[in-house]
């Protein structure tokens, strides 16, 4: 059997990028279908093939790495640049959301009552569920910070403990904004405050949803003893990434909810 | 599973040693040996017969989805002329 001279990982070949961009021909015609032919099979068999997908991708990457060995400290180092990089990417994601904020509120026209809030908008109160949501959202980053220096530190129970509160309190932030959603007196077709207003807390909502997801399966992982004290960089970048979301929604209180 | 946990938390306070539970046992080195056998199989495939099945539907629904969008196109792009 010949054996690489080299530390970096050569991918073997996988149907998963093929299916992964059927998927996402399936999802997007779906969506044609739905808006304008009322028909969601197609959409669902997207959202299914994509889930599938994306399961068995990375159900191979944790093969090639923790039963395979091929993360090698350079390979690792890859990695880290490629979730840095896509994190980045994500913050110019936001950043569009929050120039079309600012755009109209910073000068509101004549037709919103030239000021803002827009005349008619009952704004919510950021005292009341905002600021119990910005204080869950801190203490996951507190909790997750617990959990990864347990984690280095070889505390196996605490680990498990503290990302689970971590999780938890993820899973309390969702429930507690779709309760807001439900109960706002806004929608998003009230004009451009309800526009701005739903499409980045929405999108902010959605990544809590990804970003809980990755916890989950890192807490997965953790049991199953995938991690070691001095290798584990599938949580890091799931805790990089909470920690993102985090702060995109400190913006979002801070713009929206008590400037705004 | 829950409450599995919260019982795992209380064993995990009273002993000293963190040496595997009841429920989860370190399966990760009979997994390095599944996965390193030299028997040419792919690696999504290597896990055994639950690969096999998920790898066929998967396939079977992205390239069936494929073909339906395809005829949804082609029965869009010929709008039926109304009497």
């Amino acid at each position: 059997m010949t054996h690489q001279s080299h530390a970096y990982h050569m991918v073997k070949p996988s149907p998963w990028p093929l299916t992964g961009a059927l998927s996402a021909l399936l999802m997007t015609s779906g969506l044609a279908m739905w808006f304008h032919f009322h028909s969601m099979t197609l959409l669902m068999l997207g959202l299914l093939t994509n889930t599938l997908t994306m399961y068995q991708w990375w159900r191979d990457v944790t093969r090639e790495s923790t039963y395979q060995g091929h993360h090698t400290p350079p390979v690792q180092k890859g990695l880290r640049y490629g979730m840095i990089l896509f994190i980045t990417s994500e913050v110019f994601f936001f950043a569009g959301f929050f120039w079309a904020f600012y755009h109209s509120s910073l000068a509101p026209t004549p037709q919103l009552g030239g000021h803002w809030p827009p005349t008619g908008i009952t704004p919510l109160n950021p005292l009341e569920v905002p600021l119990l949501n910005t204080s869950v959202l801190l203490a996951s980053g507190v909790s997750i910070t617990w959990a990864h220096h347990s984690l280095m530190e070889n505390n196996r129970n605490q680990m498990i403990q503290a990302l689970l509160i971590t999780i938890l309190l993820g899973l309390y932030f969702t429930l507690l904004q779709a309760s807001e959603y439900f109960e706002s007196p806004f929608t998003i077709s009230d004009g451009i405050y309800g526009s701005t207003f739903f499409m980045a807390t929405g999108f902010h909502g959605l990544h809590v949803i990804i970003g809980s997801t990755f916890l989950t399966i890192c807490f997965i992982r953790q049991l199953m003893f995938h991690f070691t004290s001095k290798h584990h960089f599938g949580f890091e970048a799931a805790a990089w990434y909470w920690h993102f979301v985090d702060v995109v929604w400190l913006f979002l209180y801070i713009s929206i909810y008590w400037w705004g | 599973m829950l409450w599995n946990l919260l019982a795992l938390r209380q064993i995990g306070q009273r002993t000293i040693s963190t040496a595997s539970r009841r429920h989860f046992k370190n399966k990760v080195p009979e997994k390095q040996k599944l996965f390193q056998e030299d028997d040419e199989i792919p690696l999504y495939l290597k896990g055994g017969v639950a690969d096999a099945l998920l790898y066929r539907a998967t396939m079977i629904l992205t390239v069936g989805g494929t073909a339906y969008a395809i005829y949804e196109l082609a029965v869009a792009s010929f709008p039926k002329k109304q009497e």
